[in-house]
């Protein structure tokens, strides 16, 4: 859907809930709210992650008359510095009520959906399996085909349509294959109302159609993958950041002068993608010989050890201001577009749910879930297999290696899992300390889901509400519908070098569930199945 | 954290609502010095796990006296206290099925209405109006009060702590209180804590979901119990509900918050205990879905947001204990509220200083003395319009 509504343009979908500033498409994997539109009456539905149908009607979202010229945009104008909903709007008492009617007036994101959206959902999909796969990248298909050549017959289950997924080189034939299912919650026995040796983990999700779906299963393994984190400086939620996620997933944007923003692996492959349009590399730390190499042969500049400062434009970028962090001046480079490949982070967030301890990671600077040498994590029947499990360098296990654990293959002796995490660091904390003395001229949107300021953060310091948990009550970063995902790494990395502090002394945002928003039609259409199950 | 005195006149245990509101009015009446304790962070238990609602329609009129002071306080808050705390009062609609329902909803509106609050009973077509695209033949009739609302909890705490802070008053997170101790007369004289015993003469039990368990640390038998309760939250969506809209029925309850997304929870079987855990079940995140979309089908394609549990402090009669332990004399109670702890606090924790200070209450011994389960038999009074 998103590539039918940018036919060449960048799309313009929505302004945000706040302040309206202008929404592009960031995250390309269904996570950020830079696409949301209403689909059919259904608010907040995710272009990129949406098969476009004949006659589907598709609107914008909370901007009026449109999002490219939004007559409610006077509010990023004429709070600049953002406003203080906590200390500010109750004088006099009096206006008090007015405010809240205004506020609420404006707040939200989607008008509700509409009636004639009620629609009875599809009938659940519900099945068992002893072993059910989250993800069908290549860590995923390895490890079915692992199973498969042990004689056991994996469900996997893929966000994607099967077909997309059939096209693969890795496709093994034998294969229980769900695609275009999204799973959402993970319960295991263990977190359950009642604890039963041998009960079955149950994986909550629905399918593409808002049907329900219901997993029962005595073993998970999750193969979901990591993102490319976002990354905060003056002006980075607007329109054309986007991630390196965006960039590799060929939905048709004209990408334009591009800046691509990172120093390993990961940049380098968009490089190669956008090869065309690439017009500098530039990196927080060094640049890896492989990344200047490519481009080298292209005759693209690099600039390592740099900071984004900040993004200049109206509306769409059109510039980035960047910094040498060892001491240099400041530099403009014209662009249309930034990609943030600087670093990975695990999509992890479903171990943590069913009550994983996490760890972690000084590089990416990112919490992992613990596990060991073969794949098992410290939840009784939950697995972990590729860039989820460990960090690049940190020497996950092959799917081999998982697929004989799965089967019942004992522990390595010697080896428990890892245990939580003491590290002292991370190396996005001194960055950020660096970017944070830089003088701020406009909005510096740490959670572009609530459009909650850095600002506020400090102030949540300032005034002793330390930690990640009470940041997250003060501000209302973290609690919009990304889950997180994409401000909290920021903001753990931000907090440790306010406080002064190693980033677990910073704390975590317990996992709250659905991991991504769960229609209640399809949670409603499980209801019957889940009562009947003991201890559910 | 280390505390700063050896010796406080009064003790608070619990660092929630109740608690702070408590120490408020102790440091304004001058009974200082005061320590609040607090085993976790701030808002970690139910003041910051609740959603919110603010209602003074009750089967007992005490609690109806006691809300609509709280009301009145809350909408002082943000001048009192710098802090906005976004009480909107948009109503509470309870929603009854049956003819004994709507019964019930009457006599709660007798009840609020001796207190001087206009509850008013509404037919079909008022409900229809005030909840657009309920589903036909979804209830019989229901109660309404519009000066009833909800308000954002956190800020609540924040105005609380900043404003006692100011005045030097300790208030210790992370420091957990695991008893009291007694002088050679039996006589209270002092409360263990994790960073060792500190003497005083007082010690407030404001622990919420732990409440019962601390009072059983301390030798006192307790009729507290701890029940974990499930809440979630949709997508924020433009206005489109006003009221609180809460089901006597099954206890389906959900309101609209400022930010637009819809909270609410339901009564399923609430598993008791306070241990942590995994926060959500699948059987109550389902049943609510389906309790929710029964009622408004075309919420159907809105995304659950988040789900989150906490914890009630229930008493067998849905009264909460307020004042001293005749078991131990400087024991007092703060705790009991079943859930509706936010709802009270400004106005029982002023109850809860004056039996601190020795002063007599205005609150009937029978419906909140903390001796009242002490004594053989069911209590005289009870109120059952606990729901959620």
């Amino acid at each position: 859907m998103l590539g039918a509504l940018a036919r060449g343009r960048w799309p313009s979908l929505a302004r945000s809930v706040r302040y309206h500033r202008p929404r592009g498409p960031f995250c390309g994997v269904g996570t950020c709210t830079g696409c949301l539109v209403r689909v059919n009456g259904i608010p907040n539905v995710r272009a990129c992650r949406t098969t476009v149908h004949d006659g589907d009607a598709i609107e914008t979202e909370n901007a009026w008359p449109s999002p490219r010229f939004d007559v409610f945009g006077t509010l990023d104008v004429l709070f600049p510095r953002g406003l203080d909903s906590v200390h500010g709007l109750r004088r006099p008492a009096w206006a008090i009520p007015l405010y809240q009617r205004v506020t609420r007036r404006l707040a939200g994101f989607g008008r509700p959906p509409s009636r004639s959206s009620a629609r009875t959902p599809p009938p659940p999909t519900i099945r068992s399996a002893d072993v059910a796969i989250v993800g069908a990248g290549r860590s995923g298909r390895e490890l079915a085909a692992a199973l498969r050549r042990r004689g056991a017959r994996p469900l996997v289950l893929e966000r994607r349509p099967s077909s997309a997924v059939a096209s693969e080189a890795e496709t093994v034939a034998g294969v229980d294959l769900l695609g275009s299912v999204t799973v959402a919650i993970l319960l295991s026995p263990a977190s359950r109302e009642r604890e039963e040796a041998g009960a079955a983990h149950e994986l909550l999700g629905f399918d593409d159609r808002g049907g329900g779906l219901l997993v029962r299963t005595r073993t998970v393994v999750l193969a979901t993958g990591s993102y490319d984190a976002a990354l905060l400086f003056e002006g980075s939620d607007r329109p054309g950041v986007v991630t390196g996620d965006l960039a590799l997933a060929d939905l048709g944007l004209p990408w334009g002068e591009t800046v691509v923003f990172g120093g390993g692996e990961r940049a380098r492959e968009v490089v190669e993608r956008l090869v065309d349009h690439v017009v500098a590399v530039a990196a927080p730390g060094d640049i890896s010989p492989e990344l200047a190499r490519a481009a080298a042969e292209r005759g693209i500049p690099l600039y390592p050890r740099s900071r984004l400062v900040r993004s200049v434009g109206r509306g769409h970028v059109r510039a980035v201001e960047l910094a040498r962090r060892d001491g240099g001046g400041h530099f403009r480079l014209g662009c249309r577009s930034v990609v943030l490949a600087h670093r990975r982070l695990p999509n992890a967030q479903l171990v943590f749910q069913a009550g994983g301890a996490r760890r972690w990671a000084d590089r990416p600077g990112a919490y992992y879930p613990t596990i060991d040498p073969t794949g098992r994590s410290d939840v009784p029947g939950v697995f972990a297999v590729g860039s989820v499990a460990r960090p690049p360098e940190g020497g996950a296990p092959t799917p081999d290696q998982v697929a004989a654990a799965v089967l019942g293959a004992p522990a390595p002796t010697g080896s428990p899992p890892p245990a939580p995490g003491r590290s002292r660091t991370g190396e996005m904390i001194p960055y950020y300390r660096e970017l944070l003395r830089e003088p701020r001229h406009g909005k510096w949107v740490l959670c572009p889901c609530e459009d909650v300021l850095v600002d506020e953060l400090e102030r949540a310091v300032a005034r002793g509400y330390r930690g990640l948990e009470l940041g997250m009550r003060y501000t209302g970063v973290g609690t919009g519908l990304c889950q997180g995902r994409y401000c909290l790494p920021e903001a753990i990395a931000i907090l440790a070098g306010l406080e002064g502090v190693p980033p677990p002394e910073v704390g975590v945002v317990t996992q709250r569930p659905p991991l991504v928003p769960m229609p209640l039609g399809a949670l409603a259409a499980l209801a019957d199945a889940v009562a009947e199950a003991p201890g559910s | 954290m280390t505390l700063a005195r050896s010796a406080y006149r009064t003790v608070v245990v619990g660092g929630g609502v109740i608690g702070l509101y408590t120490a408020y009015h102790l440091h304004r009446a001058g009974a200082g010095p005061i320590l609040v304790l607090d085993r976790g962070r701030l808002s970690a238990g139910g003041s910051g796990r609740n959603g919110g609602g603010i209602r003074q329609q009750w089967e007992t009129r005490s609690t109806i006296r006691l809300a609509r002071e709280a009301v009145a306080a809350y909408r002082r808050f943000p001048s009192e206290f710098g802090h906005n705390v976004w009480f909107r009062q948009g109503g509470y609609l309870f929603l009854a099925e049956s003819a004994a329902e709507l019964d019930r909803l009457a006599r709660v509106r007798d009840a609020a209405r001796a207190e001087g609050l206009t509850v008013r009973l509404l037919g079909v077509p008022d409900i229809e109006r005030l909840v657009e695209g309920i589903v036909p033949g979804a209830c019989l009739g229901g109660s309404y009060l519009a000066t009833d609302g909800t308000l954002y909890p956190y800020p609540v705490l924040w105005g609380l702590l900043e404003e006692l802070r100011r005045d030097g008053v300790e208030i210790a997170y992370g420091v957990e209180a695991t008893g009291v101790t007694r002088d050679d007369r039996g006589r209270l004289d002092g409360v263990l804590t994790s960073d060792g015993r500190r003497a005083t003469r007082t010690v407030v039990n404001a622990a919420g979901g732990w409440a019962g368990e601390f009072s059983r640390r301390c030798g006192l038998e307790a009729p507290n119990v701890a029940t974990r309760h499930e809440i979630f939250a949709t997508e924020p969506m433009k206005p489109f509900v006003e009221p609180m809209v809460v089901r006597v029925s099954d206890g389906l309850y959900f309101s609209q918050s400022m930010r637009g997304e819809l909270v609410g929870g339901r009564t399923v079987a609430h598993r008791p205990g306070t241990d942590g855990g995994v926060p959500s079940s699948a059987r109550f995140t389902t049943s609510m879905a389906r309790a929710l979309v029964g009622l408004l089908p075309r919420l159907a394609g809105l995304g659950v947001l988040r789900a989150w549990a906490g914890f009630y402090d229930d008493t067998p009669d849905g009264l909460p204990l307020i004042g001293e332990d005749p078991r131990l004399p400087g024991f007092v109670h703060a705790n009991g509220f079943g859930g509706h702890g936010f709802m009270l606090a400004p106005s029982a924790s002023r109850r809860v200083a004056q039996a601190v200070l020795g002063e007599t209450t205005d609150l009937d011994p029978q419906e909140f003395a903390p001796g009242r389960f002490l004594a053989r038999g069911a209590s005289p009074r009870s109120e059952r319009l606990q729901l959620g």
